[in-house]
């Protein structure tokens, strides 16, 4: 008996892990339903996390386009409130900011490249029987350049027309298509503005809606048009206007012009002290940082939400992986009387128990990323597939099957032989 | 090749002690063909499993071809009952859901076997005992003579050194019995060893050498 004393030094009754793979294929498939029913909890929670996580991404940048599309180099300076005895106004009660700020901006601050003062007013703008309320801006000849948009017909209009304060307007595409049937050009009609007649010289791009504003519901004339016309003209500081765009060589630079800025207007307005600043200084790369900053977390708190139905899916395999390990209690007999060690039982339950939740995780994956596609081309983003989430995905699925299957397969691999083989 | 000294088996029951076995002491040589005879109660089923490795003596020696197993832990006595011990149970104890082949297969995964050698082993386990025809079939599929049949091809599988059968025939008709009486016979030809318990007289009477049990003791043997 050499080959038994030899073997006995090594009693590893090894089976492969191929094997042990094989034969939880097999027990699943055996009661498919069931392994189907189970998996669904780890596919609703890999498919929620996946497609949540990747939604936000793809909304994530196409904003990010969007607002890269408004220009990350462009400080705004906003009419703030304005201080009366040390006590606030709220903003815009008083407009503080004048044409004259806007200048003086244009000429000191060495950083700044391009200043482009407006004024605004919703207002009535009709066109033979049609009209439409829209927003009126009064600006400068710097416009399209700090805004990063410019008339796809016509044109802008010009120094002469700004000095003269001419009756010509630039309309937006969305008040073009309020006011003009499809087959009129716009170019050279005449449209009312807050009835005043202005012949139309230019149609601005196209550039999307941000949120609940919608840059294409405008339409433009001239500053000084404006303010004798509509609104703006102060008596005692000229021309008032709502904000001031302030454009620099490139994004790093936004800091000193800010800086420059401010102490300019300060200067300008006798403000003594930061805190009585009677204006404000925004960019879009801020907003932009904000806006991230709200989705992010957005996102994360939905996949938080999603990533319980996997926990839940966890706990509902580890419940039938309890029921079966009870209702195999004799084949568990068998396979011990016919030699299977106690740990290759465990490894066999907690292979399947893997094995339920690796398919169910890859079918979630694919389900995600699908539901991602599909939200994509509806609603016009991005479509983006996180690889952090697949990879999580795979990962969670996994440790979810091991942690489920971890106390049935302890169970069954602690059965007595005996026992298990007597009972029914 | 199975030698027992003065084996004792006794169970806990809440504050009692219950001693089953009381001394056992017994000599089984190799391609002896042995019942083990004795009414219920009388401890044949737990000296079964002690022989069979799927329980421990409480005392004694258990050598089995001249090894000590009574200080094995688990895995080793795991690794007995795969390649040096077949069982035969009377409920067949085949899995339910796997062919005649599958089931004849499994004692040589847990032995590591290649796959091929795995089915042309167990292909010839299953003509051996006249089911090769029927690989394919189900348990339920086969009627109970069949199905110990195919049992006893599982248990034959991984050739080893004694063939231990519980009530082999308790399930079957008195033709059936006959005919699994029939290939222990022919096994036992063929030097393997043989030990069945049994409480059937005539069962008992077709094996060379009856061992009776009353009590937890031999009383004949």
């Amino acid at each position: 008996m050499a080959f038994f004393k030899r073997r006995l030094q090594q009693p590893s009754n090894q089976v492969s892990p191929l094997e042990i793979g094989q034969m939880a294929i097999d027990a699943l498939w055996s009661n498919k339903l069931r392994s189907g029913l189970t998996m669904l909890g780890v596919i609703i929670g890999i498919s929620s996390v996946i497609s949540i996580s990747s939604i936000g991404q793809g909304v994530q940048k196409s904003t990010e386009e969007n607002i890269r599309g408004l220009g990350t180099d462009v400080l705004q300076v906003m009419a703030g409130s304005a201080q009366s005895g040390g006590v606030s106004q709220g903003q815009g009660s008083v407009t503080t900011l004048t044409w004259e700020d806007a200048k003086a901006i244009a000429q000191q601050a060495p950083s700044a490249t391009i200043v482009s003062a407006y004024l605004q007013r919703n207002t009535q703008v009709v066109y033979g029987e049609k009209n439409t309320s829209t927003t009126v801006y009064g600006t400068d000849l710097s416009y399209p350049a700090a805004r990063n948009t410019f008339p796809q017909i016509g044109r802008f209009f010009t120094q002469e027309e700004l000095d003269t304060a001419a009756s010509v307007t630039v309309i937006a595409p969305t008040v073009q298509k309020n006011l003009f049937p499809a087959n009129v050009n716009p170019i050279g009609e005449r449209i009312r503005i807050q009835g005043e007649i202005y012949e139309v010289i230019g149609v601005m791009e196209a550039k999307g809606a941000q949120g609940p504003q919608d840059r294409d519901d405008a339409v433009y004339i001239p500053l000084t048009s404006m303010s004798a016309r509509i609104i703006g003209n102060n008596a005692l500081m000229g021309i008032s206007v709502n904000g001031i765009y302030v454009k620099g060589r490139d994004e790093s630079e936004l800091e000193t012009i800010k800086f420059q800025v401010a102490n300019i207007l300060r200067l300008r307005h006798n403000i003594d002290v930061p805190e009585n600043d009677d204006f404000r200084i925004t960019n879009q790369a801020d907003i932009l940082q904000t806006f991230n900053t709200i989705l992010s977390l957005l996102t994360a708190m939905i996949v938080g939400i999603a990533g319980i139905s996997l926990v839940v899916g966890g706990i509902g395999i580890a419940n039938i992986m309890l029921v079966s390990v009870v209702e195999r209690t004799r084949e568990i007999g068998i396979r011990k009387a016919l030699g299977a060690t106690n740990g290759a039982i465990l490894t066999q339950f907690l292979t399947e128990s893997v094995v339920i939740s690796v398919i169910g995780g890859s079918v979630g994956v694919v389900i995600g990323i699908g539901i991602t596609f599909a939200s994509a081309t509806a609603f016009k983003f991005p479509f983006v597939v996180s690889g952090g989430a697949v990879a999580a995905g795979v990962g969670l699925s996994t440790s979810v099957g091991l942690i489920a299957g971890v106390i049935p397969a302890r169970n069954a691999a602690k059965l007595d032989p005996i026992t298990a083989l007597r009972s029914d | 090749m199975i030698t027992l000294e003065n084996i004792t088996k006794s169970y806990h029951l809440s504050e009692t002690e219950v001693p089953i076995l009381k001394g056992i002491d017994l000599e089984i040589a190799a391609g002896e063909y042995v019942s083990i005879m004795g009414s219920s109660g009388s401890g044949k089923s737990t000296l079964m499993n002690i022989i069979g490795c799927l329980d421990r003596p409480s005392n004694g020696v258990y050598r089995l071809e001249s090894r000590d197993l009574t200080t094995l832990d688990n895995d080793e006595l795991a690794y007995i009952r795969n390649r040096r011990i077949g069982f035969v149970f009377q409920q067949f104890n085949l899995l339910s859901r796997a062919t005649a082949l599958e089931n004849v297969m499994l004692p040589m995964i847990y032995a590591g076997v290649p796959k091929a050698e795995r089915r042309s082993r167990a292909e010839a386990a299953l003509v051996k005992v006249g089911l090769g025809d029927r690989l394919s079939n189900r348990p339920s599929q086969l009627s109970g003579g069949q199905q110990q049949r195919v049992a006893i091809a599982r248990a034959l599988v991984n050739e080893p050194a004694l063939l231990l059968a519980d009530e082999p025939t308790g399930a079957l008709d008195t033709q059936t019995s006959q005919d699994v009486m029939d290939l222990f016979n022919s096994l036992n030809q063929q030097d393997i060893t043989i030990v069945i318990i049994t409480h059937e007289p005539d069962i008992a009477a077709q094996t060379h050498r009856k061992i009776v049990l009353q009590d937890g003791l031999v009383v004949d043997a």
